[in-house]
């Protein structure tokens, strides 16, 4: 995770690059090892290192590590010609690395060159099976083209053997989503759930899509998975508190309510309070609309 | 004292000097040649995939009771069930360690490439030594030492009456043998092949590990112990009155 204080230092060198005293070697070391996505930044003062020959030199070996690492920020930020250059050097500097071989197989995509692409990696998860990068980027391949179903297949026989990675599973979610297999959706946020029990966007989501799917027994859950997410944000995720409410609200209109839930309404009333205090605080002049439309639900 | 031993200056660069130079060379060598030959481990399919559903099941036993009974319940038996669970080992089927090396000859491989650019060198350089050297007094430390250390300095000679501070050329190999160490690590970097006593202490480990982690039936059947003990207790029947004390604070504010 990425603490306030590495963001600040982040930052902090960012503004000095700016204003042109900065040492890009750190930032760019920085921005790796937190993993950020800083890609205009990242692309602007690393091409300035590269093209600078003294600079350049005073890198030693290091100057792979940023080649490769300007390479995905140009092609995240659709320089291709930058890109080309990156991953042409690094191909000539190692020609049988995975790693490089990788990065083409992404440069590749960022063309739309699929079938090429996907042959490279093809061709070193055969040296490689264990790559779990590899078979990400393939499944990034369908996804691209919007293949979806393909995306999803892919992404399962990924799973099959990596199942331990959550955040394959969340992504899986999200394809299902987008294809209205909430069923399926489901079973992979059950999954996320118990990879990280604490997270409350999880919750979120799993309550989203069983209210999607709608059926008492399942709007009883979503009910509780939104109010678990109300407690784990505190109470400021807007969304867990329009899901609360919209739960209570489907649930009034069905026959087959429990008496305890017919007394107890307390919670889509305080949901329904909390939102239109958080209203009255940052966009006043939404708050009237939001009360006709809390309003209207209650009735 | 009279009877001192003066040692001719042709020992020393005759045969001082270049035993210890080879026996440094040796160590350079020996260390790229392991090198060399050490093959990256490739995990075998199956044991990678056994150990991501060792991971999975625990994060099913440690949060089983963020999900809801009914989704709980299906994947207790995904990996429990006797006929196709992902934890359920069929009896016989399950190997031990010890068959596992015999039957995989990667595994056999590896050690004896090790083995070997272990022992061979220093067989070798052993027999030099023994062959040419052997008899030699080499050198004199500079400070008497009690008897005890004869055997350790004058490996070789057996005379009882040359002063223990000479140092016979067998001794002098054995020295250098256990002695290098700190030189190969600045030669070499810390992680280098020639520390002998680093290896065998991993190889300890690894055995000590092997009757845990590297069996994957065992762990697999431990995994399905545990799943099979919890008892499922959904953490959300409360969390509606939770939520609203939650969200009073947050009014009230």
């Amino acid at each position: 995770m990425v603490g306030v204080a590495d963001e600040m230092e982040v930052d902090r060198l960012e503004q000095e690059l700016e204003s042109g005293h900065g040492d890009v070697t750190e930032y760019l070391g920085l921005v790796r090892k937190l993993k950020l996505r800083r890609s205009a930044n990242v692309l602007k003062h690393g091409v300035a290192l590269l093209n600078n020959p003294s600079a350049k030199s005073k890198l030693g070996t290091d100057v792979w590590t940023i080649y490769e690492q300007v390479a995905v920020a140009a092609l995240d930020s659709d320089d291709l010609r930058v890109a080309e250059e990156c991953v042409k050097a690094l191909l000539i500097k190692f020609p049988d690395s995975a790693r490089v071989a990788r990065l083409e197989g992404m440069w590749m995509e960022a063309k739309g060159q699929w079938k090429e692409a996907s042959a490279i990696y093809d061709s070193v998860i055969q040296e490689i099976p264990f790559d779990s990068q590899l078979h990400k980027r393939k499944v990034a391949i369908f996804k691209a083209q919007g293949k979806l179903s393909e995306a999803a297949e892919t992404l399962i026989k990924y799973l099959d053997t990596f199942m331990a990675d959550h955040e394959a599973w969340r992504e899986l979610a999200n394809i299902y989503i987008s294809q209205q297999m909430y069923k399926q959706a489901a079973f992979c946020f059950e999954e996320l759930l118990l990879a990280q029990p604490g997270n409350a966007l999880y919750h979120l989501g799993y309550a989203e899509v069983l209210y999607t799917i709608g059926g008492v027994e399942n709007l009883r859950t979503a009910k509780k998975y939104y109010a678990s997410t109300i407690e784990l944000s505190g109470g400021k995720n807007l969304r867990a508190l329009y899901g609360v409410c919209l739960c209570g609200l489907a649930l009034s209109q069905t026959k087959l309510r429990t008496k305890e839930e017919k007394d107890n309404t307390n919670l889509q009333s305080l949901a329904a309070a909390v939102i239109l205090k958080e209203y009255k605080d940052k966009a006043p002049n939404k708050a009237d609309l939001v009360s006709s439309v809390l309003e209207k639900q209650k009735s | 004292m009279a009877n001192d031993l003066v040692l001719d200056t042709a020992i020393r660069d005759w045969v001082l000097v270049p035993l210890s130079l080879v026996m440094v060379l040796i160590g350079v060598l020996r260390h790229f040649v392991s090198k060399a030959l050490q093959s990256s481990p490739t995990p075998d399919p199956k044991a990678f995939k056994e150990s991501q559903v060792v991971i999975r099941a625990r994060y099913l036993r440690g949060a089983a009771n963020y999900i809801p009974l009914k989704a709980f319940r299906m994947r207790r038996t995904y990996y429990n069930n006797e006929e196709n669970g992902l934890l359920h080992v069929p009896k016989g089927q399950a190997q031990n360690m010890q068959a596992q090396m015999f039957s995989d000859p990667n595994m056999a491989m590896d050690m004896m490439k090790k083995n070997l650019s272990m022992i061979v060198p220093q067989t070798l350089t052993f027999a030099w030594v023994n062959f040419f050297f052997s008899g030699f007094v080499t050198a004199k430390i500079p400070f008497p030492l009690t008897q005890r250390f004869r055997a350790m300095l004058q490996n070789g000679i057996d005379l009882s009456s040359v002063d223990v501070s000479y140092v016979s050329s067998r001794s002098w190999y054995f020295l250098n043998l256990f002695g290098l160490r700190g030189l190969f690590s600045l030669i070499l970097g810390e992680e280098n092949a020639t520390d002998d006593t680093q290896r065998l202490m991993q190889t300890q480990m690894a055995m000590q590990m092997g009757g845990l982690g590297a069996d994957p039936a065992k762990a697999l059947g431990a995994e399905k112990d545990g799943l099979d003990l919890i008892q499922h207790d959904w953490v959300l029947p409360k969390i509606e009155q939770k939520a609203e004390v939650v969200l009073r604070q947050f009014l009230d504010h």
